[in-house]
């Protein structure tokens, strides 16, 4: 391949820097807020750092809502999901992937259907079926619509499928069962998949804000997301605490930021590898 | 790789240890009916629940777009089309379609084209690529309420940055959020901070699978740089530029989170999404059949785009038999 002249390096770098920037800035006001008073954020003398910060501002943040309860909901119902669908979509993806039978492609074909279909059209049936059964505000109403997972289980057969299929088929020949070749030979191979679905998954459920915000209506079974919203709606007394709501904005940020930068490669992997493969 | 080819090792090593005559064919017939149900038994959780949760309600929401009702009448009134007559005749309603529309628009035209680009300069392979790659991904995987407080607060009319910024080159404080021509641009911004880098992300992929040669023999035949990219790189990434026009549809009328902390959808309806309508219609106003209609809207509208999906993704995902 023909180097790339110096010329077109140099501009090349000038044009990313500049992104790189654009794509930081809202990261450094964020801080930048967070650590400021009140009275800096709304001081008409523009200054783009900071003349006065106050470590403060987090402690008062963090006690000016129940936080440890907001965080307990959303790591525990996000990890229950995690945990539910990685064993709802190995099951259905080992199914999809090694064993023949008829009307395969048409359950295939109903996957990728119901994963196009958003929360947001189907919350009042959703809704009221949960709340006939009494599970409105609990656990199970953030748990439940998500142990099934036609995404997982696209993810998780994209991810089989880079088993030989020779290796299943010689331990069926040894009178292995479906059972003892999933455990021991599918699962240990297709660690990385597993992975990138608890991580995705994880992820997106901790930072959902709707079927939350839909499914549950008191403090103590309020999430993370929903709590963030809350500082929008104290413009009452002492008129909006942008400072602290950055704070919240920057607690809610930091298990996501912290799992992103570990296992990144198994993000990008999740994403490069729904779109394009082959 | 690697440990991969250990197992087959070990499961080679295991059939030889185990050291009996294995009669191939008489146990494959006989195996064939008991994996045909193990394979039903193992789709039965996944289909259970995504019946339960996904189906049920797809059938459930298009019977009550058939009836005027709210969640506290016993008795709802069966009203046929009406819901949906009375949709097409609310203004509200069209302008929601409208706004989701938009945004679906200027995300294709802006954050494809921005994800294009810097996939294309990530594929330079320059210093510090690896940097670049994660500053422009991060934002993805930020909850977007927290992604829409900080425009919301970058965005303010006399304290945000961009109006400081702005004022520097002498430009009068705008009203970003509280503007009906400025507030749905607004929560594009953050979509497009958010996405950019996902799309992206997608290009590099679709890049590394272009065939380096065919650009090199174009420019052996004394095409430039820009050239090469327009006549051989694009037409070879069309695969990939159709799944991300697809899932830019998609993602904007999805779109929920930012407007409803930014601007609730206001100022006058000028920023209401079509999933914001039906949050509105459903779960602040107890109107459930507009905003079942609605959503079986919604549902015709996304399944139309993921049927393209699939067709066109039959040519490149694998599909092995």
């Amino acid at each position: 391949m023909k180097k790339f002249a110096k010329l077109e390096r140099t501009s090349a770098h000038v044009v990313l820097i500049i992104a790189a920037i654009l794509a930081l800035i809202p990261v450094y006001w964020m801080v930048r807020s967070a650590l400021a008073t009140n009275t800096d954020i709304f001081d008409p003398h523009f200054h783009p750092w900071l003349v006065d910060f106050d470590w403060r501002n987090f402690a008062q943040a963090w006690s000016s809502q129940p936080f440890p309860i907001f965080f307990l909901n959303s790591i525990a119902s996000s990890f229950l999901i995690v945990l539910c669908q990685l064993v709802t979509s190995t099951l259905a993806a080992y199914s999809l992937a090694f064993v023949e039978y008829r009307g395969k492609s048409v359950v295939f074909f109903c996957i990728l259907l119901a994963m196009m279909v958003p929360m947001q059209a189907t919350f009042i049936p959703i809704y009221s079926m949960l709340s006939s059964v009494h599970l409105i505000n609990t656990y199970g109403a953030l748990v439940l619509p998500f142990v099934g997972s036609a995404f997982g289980i696209f993810l998780l057969r994209q991810g089989f499928a880079s088993i030989p299929k020779e290796m299943i088929r010689a331990a069926r020949i040894d009178g292995a069962s479906e059972y003892r070749i999933l455990w021991s030979i599918v699962l240990p191979n297709a660690k990385p998949a597993l992975i990138t679905l608890a991580l995705l998954n994880f992820v997106y459920h901790y930072n959902d804000l709707f079927w939350p915000l839909v499914a549950t209506n008191t403090t103590n079974m309020r999430v993370v997301p929903v709590a963030l919203t809350y500082f929008l709606n104290q413009d009452a007394g002492e008129g909006l605490q942008w400072n602290h709501m950055m704070d919240a904005a920057i607690f809610a940020v930091l298990p996501v930021i912290i799992l992103f930068l570990f296992g990144q490669r198994y993000f990008v992997r999740g994403v490069a590898g729904t779109s394009i493969k082959g | 790789m690697k440990k991969m080819a250990q197992n087959i090792e070990d499961v080679v090593a295991d059939s030889a240890s185990a050291g009996r005559v294995v009669p191939r064919r008489l146990p494959r017939i006989a195996n064939r009916k008991q994996t045909a149900i193990a394979g039903f038994v193992l789709m039965a959780p996944s289909l259970v629940f995504i019946g339960l949760f996904v189906m049920v309600p797809i059938v459930y929401v298009v019977y009550l777009s058939l009836y005027k009702s709210n969640l506290l009448t016993p008795h709802p009134k069966f009203v046929f089309l009406q819901n949906y007559v009375q949709l097409f005749t609310d203004v509200d309603f069209l302008g929601s379609l409208k706004n989701s529309a938009l945004l679906s628009g200027g995300m294709l035209f802006l954050s494809l084209p921005i994800g294009c680009l810097l996939a294309a300069l990530l594929n330079m392979r320059l210093k510090g690529t690896k940097f670049y790659r994660t500053v422009f991904f991060a934002p993805y995987v930020l909850p977007l309420v927290g992604s829409g407080l900080v425009f919301t607060l970058l965005l303010d009319k006399d304290n945000g940055l961009v109006n400081h910024v702005l004022a520097l080159v002498g430009v009068p404080p705008i009203n970003w959020l509280g503007s009906s021509h400025t507030a749905l641009l607004s929560v594009m911004l953050v979509s497009l901070w958010q996405y950019s880098g996902y799309y992206m992300l997608i290009f590099l992929a679709g890049l590394q699978n272009v065939p380096q040669s065919l650009v090199e023999a174009c420019q052996v035949d004394g095409g430039g740089r820009l050239k090469s990219f327009i006549h051989v790189t694009l037409p070879n990434l069309t695969p990939t530029i159709f799944f991300c026009a697809v899932v830019c549809i998609i993602q904007s009328f999805q779109a929920f989170d930012q407007v409803y902390v930014m601007t609730d959808g206001g100022p006058n309806n000028a920023s209401s999404t079509l999933t914001y309508y039906i949050f509105h219609k459903g779960f602040q106003m107890y109107d459930i059949g507009s905003s079942a209609a609605a959503s079986v809207i919604l549902l015709i509208l996304l399944s139309i785009l993921s049927l393209i999906q699939i067709r066109l993704g039959r040519r490149w995902v694998v599909e092995e038999s």
